[in-house]
């Protein structure tokens, strides 16, 4: 006895969690992208464009909603709506930090980048990877996958400090350049918060699977900045 | 005519073919059906109502009697008969009968005993006479009353011709006697009642616990299954089986018992046999007996099971559930039933005869051991008389036992709603 | 089976390799679990499994159908309620029921819960104990006025607490109840669990229910039935907190069960 009307309704969901996670995705490579060139027309599109990610994420926690009042779901259903009602609010997030990279490319105004960028999109690339996995294997309930990706972090994390140290010694030949380097900071450290929002990911991928929810233990040691 | 709503897949015209409604044809077999249960019923009707015609007929209409003695003539001093002193009256009878009939009614009682309107029957009994020398049927005296004045008044010059309705209170409190003038049904109505106590005081108790037992205790084996299917087939054997029966069990083997002898009860014992009520309400007893059983069973099986688990959860035993919730909600139909199977002992003939109900009877029955008369016997040997007139209280009779049986129907019926409501 | 004998065991059900037969036809087969003391045990599982022979079971309601064999014991406070010397009436004393339909009485309110309390040859006060078992069933209020009117004038849920009222009138140590909301509307099924909640602060509760979110809503421990092997007897296959059960039970056909993707 399948529940054809209610597994249609979590496809339908789960579809739109896949588009609302492509968007995201979009948004950081885009807003990166748009740092990189300086290209302002473009941060101001991604700056408005959050609004878009926000109503659909609005939009599917409503359809979660409807699901479980009108179906109540229990054990495995139960397990991946609440799960796919934490995503989109991740999601949602990592939106907000690809505004804020755009917001940073607006506030900079005519100001020359204090050096060309190198790590932040390859920061930016290893995020969007990490993510999209992430939430392939989330939809397909793949565990071992789902328990590596947090690995990667580490990587994420390397790049953020090579960019850290990079800019102080920016900084500490020319203090006036503070500015400019605390811009740059800023938006490496977006992308970090987007690494460690995968993560997140990756725990409700395994809690579907398993129903096992617990922190998966990927310490953020290695940080030397906040 | 409504459209059909369309399908969502067209079916194909061979589809669409295989239903045929035929609406008229539906509705004229309906139609056809109807008019055979309403004949059916008009048929019942029919009957019952030339049942009652007939009886009606009989038991009403012109009488012509004929007095044999004047009663002008036996008036004293210009003082009619009706409002002569108990003395004259006294009088009268013991100049016009014969002296052993006169002393023989006062060894019943002394004369002066006997109140106005006893010595007024004596006299009109023994020395007035009356006679029926013609009756006509109820019918005939509505139809044709100047035709049959005219007859009577030719043939019977010396008779008086009226209105009667044989059905009157005298007829209810007389006894039997050998001529339709005076003769009652009050020893016929004392049989019966008699019978009936005994009926029910055998078969009620007997009957509801055989059928406790039967949907209570007793599960499913194929030996309380040969049981259930005899005692249904019993209900359906005729009655004159269950009149031998009672010939053999209860009049000739169980005499002592059934004659009173046993318990010293004998008023006569040159005539004492066991033709008494107690036999007679034992083989009725016998014959309704499956019919109670029946009936309990079914009130007791319509109880809800979950009466009985609320009671049993409760951790009642079987017996207090059976007692306080089973047989109190089973009752009204128990006694229904019960009742309906009283009205069908009642109008019993069969079975008394082969048991040996007296034919002639003119005292009351007294108890259980007294040799007795009932009424379906009372009617078969009247109409079996040639006299018209015993016809006639026939048909009166018929009238008492069909008031009798209505009466026990309307108390079934109040009884039942009774305790119906009490629940 | 004495009254004093109530014992520190947390748990007073222990049934131990539970089979029941109806006839030839095994409906129940190896059944294994412990029920814990004041707390509400639900069984859950497809129409005909064996749920309600297995609540029956407790409190030997399933004799009462001709044909019924029980292999295994049922211990209650350590006692053998299949032993050979225990009275099945007393087993019903101690462990009251309550039915699927609301099944008063036809007699007056008063009656209905005074009258398994007369049977066991109470002594007390019979009105405080009908005022009491009234209260705790949360039928008082709507019924002070009206003791003398027939329980059937009631309605449905007003009708079943009457029932609830009526087996805690004999002071049971566990309550069964089979379904005891399935012929109620929402509003009288949502009463009926709140006063479960009640009610198992003073009884232990084992609750069989078709209704999957009644289990989740009242019960603190599940036990889901199917049936199993050639013999297609039924047998719990999962027990454990219902918490667990509804969100991440362990076996397929429990979530398969919960989900509502049996069969």
């Amino acid at each position: 006895m399948p529940r054809k009307t209610f597994e249609h309704e979590i496809q339908k969901i789960k579809d739109d969690v896949l588009v609302l996670g492509s968007m995201v995705e979009q948004a950081i490579l885009d807003s990166v992208e748009a740092l990189k060139t300086r290209d302002i027309e473009a941060a101001r599109r991604i700056y408005t464009g959050d609004q878009l990610v926000n109503a659909k994420r609005f939009e599917i926690e409503n359809a979660i909603m409807i699901a479980i009042a009108t179906q109540q779901p229990m054990a495995h259903d139960l397990r991946l709506l609440a799960s796919m009602m934490e995503i989109i609010s991740e999601l949602e997030r990592m939106g907000d930090y690809a505004k804020g990279i755009a917001k940073i490319n607006i506030l900079m105004g005519e100001q020359p980048l204090l050096k060309p960028l190198i790590d932040l999109p390859r920061m930016a690339e290893k995020d969007v990877d990490m993510l999209h996995r992430a939430l392939t294997a989330f939809i397909h309930e793949d565990v071992e996958t789902a328990r590596t990706i947090p690995q990667e972090d580490d990587e994420v994390d390397a790049l953020y400090n090579q960019i850290y140290r990079e800019l102080m010694t920016f900084v500490i030949q020319d203090p006036k350049a503070i500015e400019r380097a605390n811009w740059l900071l800023w938006a490496a450290h977006n992308l970090e918060r987007v690494a460690d929002r995968v993560t997140n990911i990756c725990e409700r991928a395994i809690f579907v699977a398993t129903g096992e929810l617990k922190e998966i233990d990927v310490s953020d040691d290695e940080l030397i900045a906040p | 005519m409504f459209n059909k709503r369309k399908p969502s897949q067209v079916p194909h015209d061979a589809e669409k073919d295989a239903f045929q409604p035929h609406l008229h044809s539906r509705h004229r077999a309906g139609r056809v059906w109807l008019l055979v249960f309403q004949v059916s019923t008009l048929i019942g009707i029919v009957a019952l109502s030339a049942l009652l015609y007939n009886v009606a007929n009989a038991a009403f209409g012109y009488a012509a009697i004929e007095n044999k003695v004047d009663p002008a003539s036996l008036s004293i001093n210009g003082i009619p008969l009706e409002q002569l002193h108990p003395l004259d009256l006294t009088y009268i009878l013991q100049e016009h009968v014969s002296e052993g009939l006169f002393r023989k009614f006062a060894r019943e009682k002394p004369m002066e005993e006997y109140s106005r309107e006893e010595i007024y029957d004596l006299v009109m009994r023994w020395v007035v006479q009356p006679q029926v020398v013609e009756t006509w049927t109820l019918f005939d005296s509505l139809a044709h009353r100047d035709e049959i004045m005219r007859q009577a008044a030719e043939k019977y010059p010396q008779a008086r011709i009226f209105f009667r309705s044989w059905l009157t209170s005298q007829f209810l409190t007389t006894p039997q006697s050998s001529k339709p003038e005076f003769a009652g049904v009050r020893t016929a109505i004392l049989g019966s009642l008699w019978t009936i106590l005994i009926t029910l005081l055998f078969a009620f108790p007997v009957g509801v616990g055989a059928a406790i037992y039967l949907e209570e205790y007793t599960i499913d084996t194929p030996l309380n299954r040969i049981i259930q299917t005899n005692i249904n087939n019993l209900a359906g054997v005729p009655s004159i089986i269950y009149g031998i029966l009672g010939l053999a069990i209860f009049v000739r083997l169980l005499e002592p018992l059934t004659s009173g002898a046993l318990f010293g009860y004998v008023k006569d014992a040159t005539t004492a046999n066991g033709r008494t009520i107690l036999s007679a309400g034992l083989t009725l007893g016998l014959l309704i007996l499956p019919l109670i059983i029946i009936n309990a069973q079914e009130a007791i099986r319509a109880v809800p099971g979950s009466l009985r688990q609320a009671s049993l959860g409760l951790g009642a035993t079987r017996w207090q559930t059976i007692w306080h919730h089973v047989l109190p909600s089973a009752l009204p139909g128990i006694l229904t039933g019960a009742i309906l199977a009283v009205s069908r002992a009642v109008g019993e003939t069969a079975p008394l005869v082969v048991v040996g109900a007296s034919t002639f009877i003119t005292f009351d029955p007294d108890g259980p051991f007294s040799k007795f008369t009932t009424l379906p016997i009372q009617i078969y040997q009247w109409t079996a008389r040639p006299q018209a007139e015993f016809r006639n209280i026939a048909a009166a009779a018929i009238l008492v036992l069909l008031a009798l049986l209505l009466t026990l129907n309307a108390s079934a019926v109040l009884l039942r709603n009774r305790f119906s409501r009490r629940l | 089976m004495s009254q004093a004998v109530i014992s520190k065991n947390p748990y007073v059900f222990e049934v131990r390799d539970l089979n029941i037969f109806y006839d030839d036809f095994k409906a129940v087969t190896d059944v294994n679990l412990k029920i814990e003391r004041n707390k509400i045990t639900a069984i859950i599982g497809p129409s005909g499994c064996g749920k309600s022979t297995l609540l029956r079971a407790f409190n030997r309601m399933n004799e009462l159908v001709p044909g019924t064999r029980v292999e295994g014991e049922v211990l209650f406070d350590s006692q053998n309620l299949y032993a050979p010397d225990v009275d099945p009436i007393e087993v019903r004393y101690r462990i009251g029921m309550v039915f699927q339909k609301p099944n008063p009485f036809p007699k007056s309110i008063y009656e209905n819960v005074a009258w398994g309390a007369r049977i066991h040859g109470y002594q007390g006060d019979m009105d405080e104990l009908v005022e009491r078992s009234l209260r705790s069933a949360a039928l008082w209020d709507e019924v002070k006025d009206k003791l003398d009117q027939s329980g059937l004038s009631l309605s449905g849920g007003q009708q079943q607490r009457l029932c609830i009222a009526r087996a805690i009138a004999v002071e049971p140590e566990v309550i069964l109840m089979d379904e005891p909301a399935s012929a109620l509307d929402p509003i009288a099924t949502l009463k009926i669990e709140e006063l479960m909640q009640e009610l198992k602060k003073d009884y232990t509760i084992a609750v069989v229910t078709h209704n999957m979110q009644q289990a989740a809503r009242v019960s603190d421990y599940t036990a889901m039935m199917m049936l199993t092997g050639d013999s297609r007897a039924g047998t719990v296959i999962e027990y454990t907190d219902t918490k667990v059960i509804f969100t991440m039970p362990k076996d397929k056909r429990t979530e398969d069960y919960v989900t509502g993707r049996f069969g």
